[in-house]
């Protein structure tokens, strides 16, 4: 008996390990060659580290003799891009999420088909398509075009997330303020709203980081005018392996601190949605 | 008597209001997706001059016909692979407890969040010929340090692949092994079955619409996925389809093969698009009436 426990620990210990291994493998490299000043092969580890090229990319130091360049200009660029669609992603697909989840509207099975079409083909032929239509408007490699592209990318999760969120509210709370005489509207705002608060939340964080993170439709859509993060980090990837590593550890942390909130703030049944 | 009307009010549909909330998101939602969804689908079939044709079809065949095949083996490879990962991930996270699973459990799902773009810039530099995998493989002497291991290709693209697919499928395959009662492993188990007849005949077949729906999302991500294989193998022949997408918009100003070689990507995951777009809108229109 105490042999067997003692085999099934150490299984659980050498996939703990292969799993650590998978995971934190790759990202480790990132770290690595942020802060690798010279590596060269066969070396294990950098034989020079240093912050060079982070003071570099963060704009606190100016050398030439590195190559690297700034980023702040991308970050300001992707900072005020997904926070202006935030906005506006919230104001439009917040009162979506809520009629699906309490209203029995004919045409709904349309209504939901638009928006798990997304979901359900690939997207990079509907970029392709917007591209020539940007093209016509005048908006194709500027910032609104940008902001609209990420507006329809993220407005899907947003009307999911949201629609969870207010599903979970059970009706009887909203029936009983109606029935002691609140409004509709007044029940709407003290009522349903801070209780989906939480997974409203959670949408607005979503929806920042699918537009701080996206890549396809900017590529098409933003590209050569409009440098997102994403935008600079793939044309760093091919020369500057270090800056690229700092840019890619800038998207990451983000994503981190995603992590940390979900987990104060979302049950288990919105996360479902998310990752897709 | 207000409850009455409330409940009345809610399954009538409140007359005009929840059209004019409904309205600026599904305007947006034509506008900028099902118009030019429908119009990449028409203009797959515009010849140069105008008129109908499949002259951009007989291009694909002639260019991109190997490419088309290696999208669709590295999406069936990749989600293969994920899916048996992910199974038997979501089978021990179900059915331990203590310390290792606990740990496993908070960390296995890091790389959902991380954005594609970062995963390609990761792989890039992990799998490298003179990357951190073929150092550490030689450090073990796995790999003879002057012949590293060659992973730029169709192998590091489904590694890559697999690495960020995996957890995602898991977290969904979790969520519908805990949905099965303890009650049934429990019986299993007291008339003796084993982990493996545990997992392949209870945990698999009472989810099944858990797994469906992982593989599905897993594999249509994988086929319409431009960033990782563009930033890992780019032009390399064979590519995927959504790199060649990408040369013949940027290089030749194609639009008519782009858009055959995006249908035809639509095609690739039609059945499954299908099978997943009446499950989730029957369960969202059951859902409601239920609630």
């Amino acid at each position: 008996m105490f042999r067997s426990r003692l085999l099934v620990k150490s299984g659980e210990a050498l996939m703990l390990i292969l799993l650590c291994f998978f995971i934190f493998g790759p990202i480790s490299g990132l770290v690595l060659w942020s802060v690798a000043l010279r590596w060269y092969w066969p070396h294990v580890l950098p034989q020079e580290v240093g912050l060079d090229y982070w003071l570099q990319a963060l704009g606190l130091r100016k050398s030439l003799a590195i190559g690297a360049v700034s980023i702040t200009d991308s970050f300001n660029t992707s900072l005020i891009i997904a926070l202006i669609v935030v906005a506006v992603v919230m104001v439009i697909a917040t009162p979506v999420g809520y009629v699906l989840a309490k209203y029995n509207i004919p045409l709904k099975g349309a209504v939901l088909l638009l928006f798990l079409m997304p979901q359900a083909f690939p997207q990079q032929p509907v970029f392709v398509n917007l591209l020539l239509t940007f093209n016509k408007w005048g908006l194709a490699g500027t910032v609104p075009g940008v902001m609209l592209v990420h507006l329809m990318v993220s407005l899907v999760f947003a009307v999911w997330i949201s629609s969870a969120a207010f599903k979970s509210i059970p009706p009887e709370l909203e029936e009983a303020a109606r029935s002691v005489g609140a409004s509709a509207m007044r029940t709407f705002l003290r009522v349903t709203l801070p209780l989906a608060a939480p997974g409203l939340l959670a949408s607005a964080v979503f929806v920042f980081l699918t537009s701080l993170d996206e890549f396809t439709g900017t590529f098409f859509i933003g590209l050569p005018f409009v440098t997102t993060l994403p935008m600079l980090l793939y044309s760093s990837s091919g020369y500057n392996l270090q800056f690229a590593s700092v840019i890619a550890i800038v998207l990451l942390v983000p994503s981190i601190l995603f992590m940390v909130i979900i987990e104060r703030f979302l049950k288990a049944e919105y996360i479902g949605g998310m990752g897709v | 008597m207000a409850e009455v009307t409330a409940k009345a009010r809610r399954g009538r549909g409140g007359g005009f209001l929840p059209f004019l909330l409904l309205l600026p998101a599904v305007g947006l939602m034509l506008a900028l997706y099902a118009y030019p969804f429908v119009s990449s689908i028409y203009r797959s079939f515009l010849g140069s001059k105008g008129a109908l044709s499949v002259a951009n079809y007989a291009k694909v065949r002639e260019l991109y016909w190997r490419d088309v095949f290696f999208s669709l083996e590295i999406s069936v490879l990749s989600t293969a692979l994920a899916a048996l990962v992910s199974i038997a991930l979501a089978a021990y996270l179900r059915l331990s407890t203590g310390w290792f699973a606990r740990f496993i459990g908070a960390i296995y799902r890091f790389p959902i969040f991380i954005p594609f773009v970062v995963v390609a810039q990761m792989m890039r530099t992990f799998l490298a010929p003179h990357g951190l995998l073929n150092i550490f493989l030689a450090q073990i002497g796995l790999v003879n340090i002057d012949a590293p291991l060659e992973l730029l290709n169709w192998k590091g693209l489904t590694f890559g692949f697999v690495w960020k697919q995996a957890p995602f499928m898991a977290l969904i395959v979790l969520s519908g092994f805990e949905m099965v009662d303890d009650t049934f492993i429990e019986a299993a188990r007291s008339v003796g079955a084993r982990l493996p007849q545990v997992i392949v005949r209870i945990l698999i077949p009472m989810s099944r619409a858990s797994i469906s729906v992982a593989l599905i999302l897993a594999f249509t991500s994988t086929v319409g996925t431009f960033t990782l294989p563009y930033m890992l193998i780019g032009g390399q022949v064979p590519t995927t389809v959504t790199v060649d997408i990408a040369h013949r918009v940027t290089y030749f100003g194609d639009y008519g093969v782009a858009n055959a070689l995006g249908t035809l990507s639509y095609l690739m995951v039609l059945a499954l698009a299908i099978y997943y777009l009446r499950y989730t809108v029957r369960k969202g229109i059951y859902e409601y009436q239920e609630g």
